[in-house]
């Protein structure tokens, strides 16, 4: 019976064991995130010139996403404006203030309450199932344990932005 | 000027990014981001960040094989310092480091995508017939020395890991053609694309028509190779965590050989051209589970054939491998444990200079391994412990624990050390075979002449003899090791001792009691009869394990970025092997013997133009031959983002040459390599 017993609290500490997530892991993951949307950045094209900001506004309603952005993107540059990290909230005047958004899967129920919101012009990625279906442009997944992205060119264009095709090569592309 | 990191040869390590540290330059380049694990969890059987391993490890990128204009798996090996790669011909090669390289016992372990090309009949790979689409892989690990403890068994000497594309980015066509002195041809067609919006796929074909080589040492030289492959990949990814992976390849060869048996009552070792028809399949499967950020699972099963004919030797095996492995992080805790099981079928045909004693035409083996990694001090000391057990049917329980530390005492600077202990369970040549090898003359045999010519002369019928009395070779290493790494240089060293125990030698086990009648018959003065009575005589050698060696070395590597486009790596290798063996035994492959390697790399570009080369020479009494210093030169020209040539010139400066002459080696024979050049075209699209 004790065997029993120590057999079960072993196995119950296992399943504690793999259910945390230690946030050192979440951060690599949202660290590498962030330095595809600094590509995509990089490499999108605005119909409406960008000269007007004075920065480039990379927005998400996760905050921890934006923490982890601001220390691996610190010092960054977008075609030659600064590259700003934003946490918004996801309303029309917040959004108006942004060049790219990332819809984090934390955020993704929110996301989609606020799809009818005009995003012309901003660049918008995230990470789950049905992202590109909820008239995102881009959607990053992971194949083995390596971050891929999927892009729809169409929800692009009429959105207003059109992505190099150095980027597009590596994506797999969908329709919106 | 500040240069990236990235383009230092990729710093023969996949450097590891810092979290919580902003991006270098380097690491944000798309590239670059899409080959970092998303996982902190290190991916079993492979290394994740090589500048953090506790081995001896080089990583050879997937850049550095596209421009040096290789051919073939062992061609691009040539790239790695500190391997031992020996051409016997030009389809028969002999790999190995931190040892002796043999075409038949190199200790090695090497895998395609974690799936073991091991076979139990002897301790090696048939190089001449793998065939891995060079374009397509990834990168090649290969851990020198016994570091290989998540890898798997017979690891001694190290580990080769080729690590092939996931195929969805290697989507679209691709099309290449290579010719030149040696080789008439070789071709390779791709094709990938998109499963729906799960998944991807890729399709590939190879044809291979060569020459043989120019000079031969004792008959002319057959080394002629038809190659025809075809195989296939598809990755699926349904969702961020589940992936699965299906591969498998189909190779045929008609390989030119010179070899050598004793076939006739001249109990001597006759030299023979022939043609092996060999077929190679291998079928992988693949699924992998994130459980969280910092948790996944991995089961694999692998089937592996290789059949082989040629005149006297008609071989089949046969193995299914099936690996479950995973690992998690729990604070400063890493945990990496799995379960293994394979089972072999070995048929081999009986031949005139080959029998098996015992039938044993299936072997099983079966076991675990756990690691753990503590982080002592935050990312600064590391202690990891663990072992490998396992079962198999020839020496039943084997325990292979190692215990490595980890220090970096400042940035960029990283101290490692090791203990481990490894095993090599026999092969069936080893442990169950009889080989009719080279016959010893009476005069050999008894270190003084008869007087007598004819029985001086008479070759008495001779036995290498596999026994089940054979143990697990036994081998101890120390490793100590340090890297350092920034913009501009990075350097990598190792040193490691090795003491090795119940290494199988050759001991005489002949019966005396039946040379009395041909004594008896001499004495008496009837010569002709004494000659005759020797014919129902025989010699035999036993396989024993009651060999030692020590083998002492040391590699050091040293990269430098001299400038944005030009690139240099130089590295020196030293081995040391000494045996110890008990009066009347010999080694049954290799002899006290030391191994020097001097290693130059370069790579300059220039917008389009690329030149890439290898200097190497290689110094070293084990293989019976000169020292040689090879050159291998490629200039590549991108003509547009589509079409790209590359014109190769390869062993140049060595002239003519030998490489391996252990002509004492039963069965092997081989020929003199010579320089050759190739040009070869490419398209991308």
């Amino acid at each position: 019976m004790l065997k029993l017993r120590c057999f079960l609290h072993s196995a119950i500490l296992v399943l504690v064991l793999l259910v945390s997530t230690n946030s050192f892991a979440v951060e690599k993951e949202y660290m590498l995130k962030a330095g595809f949307l600094y590509n995509f950045a990089r490499f999108s094209q605005w119909q409406n010139p960008l000269d007007e900001n004075t920065n480039f506004t990379l927005c998400s309603p996760d905050k921890n996403f934006v923490d982890i952005a601001d220390t691996a993107l610190n010092n960054r540059t977008v075609k030659g404006l600064p590259l700003v990290n934003k946490y918004i909230t996801l309303d029309a005047s917040s959004i108006k203030q942004c060049n790219m958004i990332f819809i984090t899967s934390d955020t993704f129920e929110d996301w989609i309450k606020t799809e009818l919101l005009i995003h012309k012009n901003i660049l918008v990625v995230g990470e789950n199932d049905e992202f590109i279906e909820s008239s995102g442009h881009i959607r990053f997944f992971l194949s083995s344990g390596k971050i891929r992205f999927e892009i729809a060119p169409q929800n692009l264009k009429s959105d207003g932005i059109t992505m190099s095709s150095k980027v597009l090569r590596l994506a797999r592309v969908v329709g919106g | 000027m500040k240069i990236s990191q990235h383009s230092l040869w990729t710093l023969f390590f996949v450097s590891p990014i810092l979290i919580a540290d902003p991006f270098e330059d380097s690491d944000l380049d798309l590239n670059a981001l899409m080959e970092m694990d998303v996982q902190v969890t290190s991916a079993m059987k492979r290394a994740q960040s090589a500048f953090d391993t506790a081995s001896s490890i080089y990583v050879l990128s997937k850049e550095q094989i596209s421009k040096s204009g290789a051919n073939s798996v062992p061609e691009a090996l040539k790239m790695v310092p500190g391997l031992i790669v020996r051409q016997l011909d030009n389809n028969q090669w002999a790999i190995s480091s931190r040892g002796v390289a043999s075409r038949f016992s190199s200790k090695l372990l090497v895998m395609i995508d974690g799936q073991s090309l091991y076979t139990p009949k002897f301790a090696a790979v048939y190089w001449e017939s793998l065939n891995v689409p060079l374009y397509d892989i990834e990168r090649i690990e290969v851990i020198r020395g016994q570091g290989g403890l998540l890898w798997g068994s017979n690891a001694n000497n190290g580990v080769i890991n080729i690590i092939t594309k996931n195929s969805i980015d290697t989507r679209g066509g691709y099309v290449n053609a290579t010719t030149g002195s040696q080789l008439n041809l070789d071709a390779n067609l791709r094709y990938g694309g998109d499963i729906s919006n799960i998944g991807s796929y890729r399709v590939y074909g190879h044809i291979k028509n060569s020459n043989a080589s120019k000079k031969g040492i004792f008959l002319t030289p057959s080394d002629t190779a038809k190659q025809h492959s075809f195989g296939i990949r598809a990755d699926f990814t349904p969702n961020d965590e589940w992936s699965g992976l299906f591969q498998g390849d189909v190779t045929k060869s008609e390989l030119g050989q010179n070899y050598r048996g004793v076939i006739d009552d001249t109990n001597v070792n006759m030299s023979f051209s022939g043609d092996v028809e060999r077929t190679d399949s291998r079928i992988m499967a693949r699924l992998e589970n994130r459980m969280s950020p910092d948790a996944n699972q991995m089961l694999q099963l692998s089937w592996f054939r290789q059949d082989g004919n040629q005149e006297f030797i008609n071989e089949n095996f046969e193995s299914i491998d099936i690996d479950y492995q995973m690992n998690f992080i729990y604070e400063s805790l890493q945990l990496d444990w799995g379960l293994s099981y394979r089972y072999s079928k070995i048929s081999f045909d009986d031949s005139l200079f080959l029998e098996s004693d015992k039938d044993l035409d299936n072997l099983q083996q079966f076991g675990g391994l756990i690691q753990a990694q503590y982080n002592i001090i935050p990312d600064t000391l590391d202690f990891i412990i663990g072992t490998k057990f396992d079962h198999n049917d020839l020496t039943g329980w084997e325990n292979q624990p190692s215990a490595r530390l980890v220090y970096k005492p400042l940035e960029n600077h990283l101290v490692w050390s090791a203990v481990s202990r490894s095993v090599r369970t026999p092969t069936l040549i080893e442990f169950n075979d009889d080989y009719k090898v080279d016959g010893t003359t009476v005069l050999e045999a008894l270190g003084t002449s008869t007087g007598v010519k004819a029985i001086d002369e008479y070759t008495i019928a001779t036995y290498l003899n596999g026994n089940d009395k054979v143990d697990s070779e036994n081998y101890v290493s120390y490793e100590l090791g340090y890297r350092f790494n920034d913009d501009y240089w990075s350097v990598d060293f190792s040193a490691f001792h090795t003491d090795a125990e119940n290494i199988a030698v050759i001991s005489s086990n002949t019966n005396p009691a039946q040379f009395l009648p041909a004594l008896g018959l001499f004495q008496a003065g009837l010569f002709q009869q004494a000659a005759q009575a020797l014919t129902s005589t025989r010699i035999d050698l036993d396989v024993v394990s009651v060999g030692e060696t020590t083998t002492d070395g040391f590699d050091v590597v040293l990269a430098w970025q001299i400038m944005d486009k030009l690139s240099t790596e130089l590295g020196y290798s030293y081995t040391k092997i000494t045996y110890d063996l008990p009066s009347g035994t010999v080694p049954t492959i290799g002899f006290d013997s030391t191994n020097r390697q001097i290693f130059t790399k370069v790579n300059y570009s220039l917008e389009d133009h690329n030149i890439f080369a290898t200097l190497r020479v290689e110094n070293s009494d084990a293989y019976v031959s000169d020292n040689y210093t090879t050159l291998d030169l490629t200039w590549n020209y991108q003509i547009t983002p589509t079409w790209s040539t590359a014109f190769s010139g390869k062993n140049l400066f060595a002239g003519s040459h030998i490489e391996y002459a252990n002509t004492s080696e039963t069965y092997t024979l081989p020929n003199y390599i010579d320089e050759s050049i190739s040009f070869s075209i490419t398209a991308n699209f």
